[in-house]
């Protein structure tokens, strides 16, 4: 919303105050104002001209050819002017040659310069509305009063320059004062105590006449509906003042009645519709719900079908309005008006805004009031349009009484605003004269007791706004200003917080693995999109879905992290050689509902390693994975091979599960390789998944001591020739075994495979490390040992070699 | 020969050792078994009595004078091998050894994890909550019923009616932690203070551009106790964002509505782009609007669990976003979920 601060210095003296100081001051205490403009900007240098001759062009029709004088600003000049409205006698606006028209709306400045103009010279320029940036068009030049002096700068002869605040609309959505100058402007007395006027002089009507009669069929959707006809009107465009001063805030200017009843919004706050009587009829306007698939066409051509929920006004049983939103098609005031019925009146909050929203029909006037207005300025607002209307069309007058049927009684409502629970949530013990000043700038009710403060509550705060006690320490806060407010560091007991174990956990595995691993830690969407869904093969999955996705191919909420990971490391292989992506992130599986009907919700951190080269990262990620849970002191085995149940990305023979204590928490695979060539991925791609509360669930293991060895430890090769399909994991648990106690550990160096070996077979190499707590081993002990490993090696169908 | 002519024999074969191998013959010739100089002084004994001392004392000067010499000699012979060890082979101390991991934590990640180092110092609890999320905690808990206005100021992304499943979103912002907190914590009684961060991502319907995400990071905050003030609210706000933005900030804290805040505010910083002056950062204003918060609604305290009366408490919203990009000055939002390693690899550190 705009503000002007002409409009609102005619509620308050705003006299030694810099419009960048008010904005300051506005943005502390009230609302936050996003912006300040010049309307009328680079108008200083335009003058008042009188036109002394004018003539027809003699070689163009549509042109004529002016002497104008400037008086001391450049005596008389000719000036050839293309307006077909231009005569001798006016006083016009006039650009001379050097000087710029400033930019407007999609034009840009406009440097004017002597000319010939078919041949006639032309030294400057008469101006229309629209090329001062005043109007959106104009028929013709702009005439100013006769008694306009000649030469005088055209910014000092009319009020046409201004300053324009613009507020941020959500930071008064909870403030229905707000939606008018006449809300500011009592914002601005109370910031710097200085007086408001009353908001409107009182017009009397009168007592008998002509008026339509009102029936309010649902008075909570609508508590109040003051109607008044008035006669006389001239429906012809409005003065400058007044269009200008529309044009600074936003508001194309239309006619005269339309043109006030956007003033009075722009004042009040109050929403008003002007129809033409002969549409209204005799009435009676009838105020009520609609029906069922009954429809109305509004002002904007729209046909709109509705529902028991939106509110009609009508005439006898025809609707001519959506209350509150819009007018129906056909009502509004046209030049041949003459007779008006004007609408004010309130309408509840919730179900302006339902229609409106449902609908997708926000209007100035809804806007308003789905904020709940104050009932009383239904009535101000008449008064303050008709005085305006003589004040522009002597001629118009009330034809007869208005008509409130339901009237507006305001008992004020008094909340308790207790001293200690003010100084106690501001943090500062505010004196009582502050306290009351301030809330009487507000024009609050207060009554200071031995407990505090006894406050009446306006009607124009009381709809919405302020409730509760809490709301006045608000009021009293922001003007004494928060800033104001000396700064005091938090009391207490000292003790650690509780952990969060997950919360930790999951932060160090994310350190380990991007500090130690060389993985870095990517953010994905939650909205996981469809092709990639498609191409790791999970379309058939369950998903959340959202309403109103953003695109429609990106309705699902991911269930698990790594198909979004997946897709991208697609993008930076292209970059880098080799890529190491990690994410943390959740999934929501909707199949299964916790306590509060939540989807279950899962928190992994997965892992995509893969490579340009060929060479295989799996491996590596493996003794990384169980490396890093080792290190935060979650050690697992990673031994078990699995096969990837509801996870179609990974390889079914070619991955395992990470268990802890015999629990899965995850598991370390080869990529899929159908869902690899889908992802445009290498066939040699690495994931790993762990599931980071199944991960904390067996708690953590706090290393135990053992001694260090005595004894020289005593290692021995041992190259065991068995069958491809027996596991490293199982001849490492034969060798172990085979040892009993005396196995320290069992490591295997290499994998040979190669000509010299039966096809089908393998040579595992490992290193054996014997050891005994009590004495030194020797070779004997070394060649029992071997001599176990050759007896024994046929239980796992291999054989000693060497 | 005498002692004389000894003594030169044997440093001048000392002087004339061309390595320290042929030094090292030398040294056994002359000190090893049957060595020519303890020869020398033992032939002390073939000398007449008288004469012995004299000898003695000269011999044992000279044995003496050549072990220094072989000394000083085997000294140089070691400083010149280190000196040629040292001039050696041509190395350049800049040819890259192997690549140290290159691993990178997400500057969100890192920012936020200060943020809990800091708060979970002042004794603030570090919680979670789910990112699909009821309307009830979202909304209806914070005092945000069915049909107040700020529920389409915040673009909600609404889940579609699946079996089993209630009326769901996705959270439209960290606060329904706070309910969820006091629920939980107030289950078998409340004992104060209750302190909490929660960071998290968050979701509203928007078009992505520069500076707009439809996913964005806040980290909301929440302290509850007998006596808690808006000056305890400003001394906290500011502690945080000087140890985060690493610089002695200025705030100025305005009035903002929140439903489930009362009062509210906006709390804003100094512009770091332009010092305040106003800049496009900062749309002219010199500030920057980083944290919205307030002191604790009296219904959210109830829903909550916890009485009014008896206790107060404050909130705080921060967009992590916000800070993170005053924090390193980038200027695209969109690059943080972009997933780009040449833009995530900018950032290697771990949290302070």
């Amino acid at each position: 919303m705009k503000l002007s601060l002409r409009w609102l210095s005619r509620h308050v003296d705003l006299t030694g105050l810099e419009p960048k100081q008010i904005l300051a001051d506005l943005t502390m205490s009230t609302a936050e104002i996003e912006g300040l403009e010049r309307f009328g900007d680079g108008l200083e240098c335009l003058v008042v001209g009188h036109v002394r001759q004018c003539e027809r062009h003699p070689d163009a029709d549509k042109l004529s050819v002016c002497q104008v004088d400037l008086g001391a600003a450049g005596g008389v000049v000719q000036i050839v002017c293309g307006a077909a409205n231009v005569a001798a006698g006016q006083r016009t606006v006039v650009i001379r040659p050097g000087d710029t028209l400033p930019a407007q709306g999609g034009k840009g400045a406009l440097k004017i310069k002597a000319s010939k103009i078919r041949g006639v010279e032309s030294n400057g320029m008469i101006c229309s509305e629209a090329e001062l940036g005043l109007a959106e068009a104009a028929p013709g030049i702009l005439v100013l009063p006769a008694d306009a002096p000649i030469g005088a700068r055209f910014v000092d002869v009319l009020h046409v320059q201004d300053w324009v605040f613009e507020i941020d609309n959500k930071s008064i959505n909870h403030r229905p004062d707000l939606w008018g100058h006449y809300g500011f402007a009592r914002e601005l007395a109370a910031i710097y105590g200085r007086e408001l006027k009353p908001p409107v002089v009182p017009v009397p009507f009168p007592v008998e006449g002509r008026s339509v009669a009102v029936e309010i069929r649902d008075r909570d959707a609508c508590p109040r509906y003051c109607g008044l006809v008035i006669d006389g009107v001239v429906a012809g465009p409005s003065p400058h003042e007044l269009r200008w001063q529309l044009a600074a805030v936003g508001q194309r200017a239309i006619n005269l009645p339309v043109d006030l009843t956007n003033y009075v919004m722009l004042d009040l706050g109050q929403p008003m519709h002007a129809f033409d009587a002969r549409h209204v009829g005799t009435g009676p306007i009838r105020v009520r719900r609609a029906r069922d698939g009954e429809s109305i066409t509004t002002l904007d051509g729209h046909k709109r079908k509705l529902t028991a929920q939106d509110l009609l006004i009508c005439s006898g049983d025809k609707p001519e309005a959506l209350a509150g939103i819009m007018g129906g098609e056909g009502t509004m005031v046209e030049a041949a008006t003459t007779t008006l019925f004007l609408e004010s009146a309130n309408f509840h909050a919730a179900t302006i805004r339902r229609t409106s929203m449902r609908l997708g029909l926000r209007t100035d006037a809804s806007a308003r009031f789905e904020k709940a207005q104050d009932p009383a300025n239904a009535e101000l607002a008449v008064h303050l349009f008709v005085d305006l209307l003589r004040r522009y069309c002597p001629s118009a007058k009330p034809l007869g009484p208005l008509v409130d049927p339901a009237g507006f009684r305001y008992e004020p409502k008094r909340i308790v605003l207790r001293r200690a629970r003010l100084h106690q949530k501001l943090g500062l013990a505010l004196e009582d004269p502050r306290v009351l000043g301030i809330l009487e700038s507000l024009e609050f009710g207060v009554t200071v007791t031995a407990a505090g403060f006894e406050v009446a509550v306006p009607s124009f705060r009381a709809t919405k706004d302020i409730a509760i006690e809490d709301d006045l320490v608000e009021e009293v806060g922001r003007m004494f200003r928060y800033d104001n407010i000396p700064e005091v560091p938090l009391r207490g007991v000292i003790e650690p917080p509780v952990r969060n174990e997950e919360l930790f956990l999951q932060r160090r595995l994310l350190e380990v693995a991007c500090t130690d691993l060389g993985c870095s830690e990517v953010y994905n969407y939650s909205f996981v999109p469809d092709a990639v869904v498609d191409a790791c093969g999970a379309a058939a999955h369950a998903y959340v879905l959202v309403e109103n996705p953003t695109a429609p191919e990106q309705s699902r909420i991911r269930r698990h992290v790594l198909p979004s990971l997946l897709a991208s490391a697609v993008p930076n292989l292209r970059q880098h050689a080799e890529v190491r992506l990690c994410e943390r992130g959740k999934g929501y599986h909707p199949e299964m509902a916790d306590e509060h009907q939540l989807p279950h919700e899962v928190h992994e951190l997965a892992f995509v390693w893969t490579r340009r080269d060929g060479a295989h990262p799996f491996g590596e990620l493996r003794e990384a994975i169980a490396a890093l849970l080792a290190r935060l002191g979650y050690p697992a085995e990673l031994q078990r091979v699995w096969h990837g149940k509801d996870q179609p990305w990974v390889h079914p023979h070619r991955a395992v599960a990470i268990d802890r204590d015999g629990s899965p928490v995850g598991f370390v695979a080869h990529l899929h390789p159908a869902i690899a060539r889908t992802m445009a991925l290498p066939a040699t791609t690495a994931i790993a998944c762990l599931d980071v509360r199944a991960l904390l669930a067996n708690g953590r293991k706090i290393a135990r001591y053992q001694p260090v060895p005595t004894f020289p430890p005593l290692p021995v090769d041992v190259a065991l020739l068995v069958d491809e399909a027996v596991s490293v994991a199982q001849v490492a648990e034969f060798l172990r075994t085979v040892g009993k106690k005396l196995v320290r550990d069992v490591q295997l160096f290499e994998v040979y495979r190669g000509e010299r070996l039966p096809a089908g077979k393998k040579s595992l190499n490992f290193t054996v490390t014997l050891g005994a707590d009590d004495r030194t081993l020797t070779d004997q002990d070394e060649g029992k040992y071997l001599g176990k490993v050759r007896e024994q090696a046929a239980s796992i169908g291999g054989e000693l070699r060497g | 020969m005498d002692t004389t002519a000894r003594r030169e024999h044997w440093l001048r074969a000392i002087a004339a050792a061309a390595d320290p191998a042929a030094l090292a013959a030398i040294d056994t010739r002359l000190f090893g078994p049957k060595g020519e100089v303890p020869e020398f002084v033992r032939s002390v004994t073939a000398l007449p009595k008288d004469e012995r001392p004299a000898f003695g004392k000269a011999a044992n000067a000279v044995k003496v004078e050549v072990e220094q010499a072989l000394a000083a000699r085997r000294e140089q012979f070691a400083a010149a091998a280190l000196a040629q060890e040292l001039a050696g082979s041509a190395f350049d101390p800049t040819e890259p050894g192997p690549r140290a991991a290159r691993g990178t934590l997400h500057p969100i990640t890192i920012v936020q994890n200060e943020l809990v180092d800091l708060f979970t110092s002042m004794g603030f609890r570090w919680e979670d909550g789910p990112e699909v999320e009821s309307e009830y905690f979202n909304f209806d808990a914070l005092n945000i019923p069915g049909d107040h206005p700020a529920r389409e100021s915040q673009d909600t992304f609404w889940c579609k009616a699946q079996p089993g499943l209630g009326r769901n979103l996705l959270r439209t912002h960290t606060s329904p932690v706070q309910v969820r907190t006091m629920q939980r914590l107030t289950r078998q009684g409340f004992h104060a203070p209750l302190k909490v961060v929660v960071p998290g991502r968050c979701f509203r319907s928007e078009t992505v551009d520069k500076t707009h995400e439809h996913t964005f990071y806040q980290m909301e905050g929440l302290v509850v106790d007998r006596d808690v003030s808006t000056a305890n609210l400003i001394h906290t706000m500011k502690t945080c964002l000087r140890v985060i933005l690493e610089r002695d900030v200025q705030v100025r804290l305005r009035p903002g509505f929140f439903p489930f805040v009362e009062p509210g505010f906006e709390l804003d910083v100094n512009c770091p782009f332009c010092s305040g002056r106003g800049c496009s950062v900062c749309k002219q204003s010199g500030w920057i609007e980083i944290l919205p918060c307030g002191m604790v609604h009296p219904n959210v305290l109830r829903q909550g669990g916890i009485d009014p009366e008896a206790y107060t408490g404050f909130a705080f919203g921060m967009g992590l976003q916000r800070v993170v990009m005053l924090r390193y000055g980038i200027d695209d939002i969109r690059q943080f979920m972009g997933g780009d390693l040449r833009f995530l690899r900018q950032f290697p550190e771990v949290a302070r």
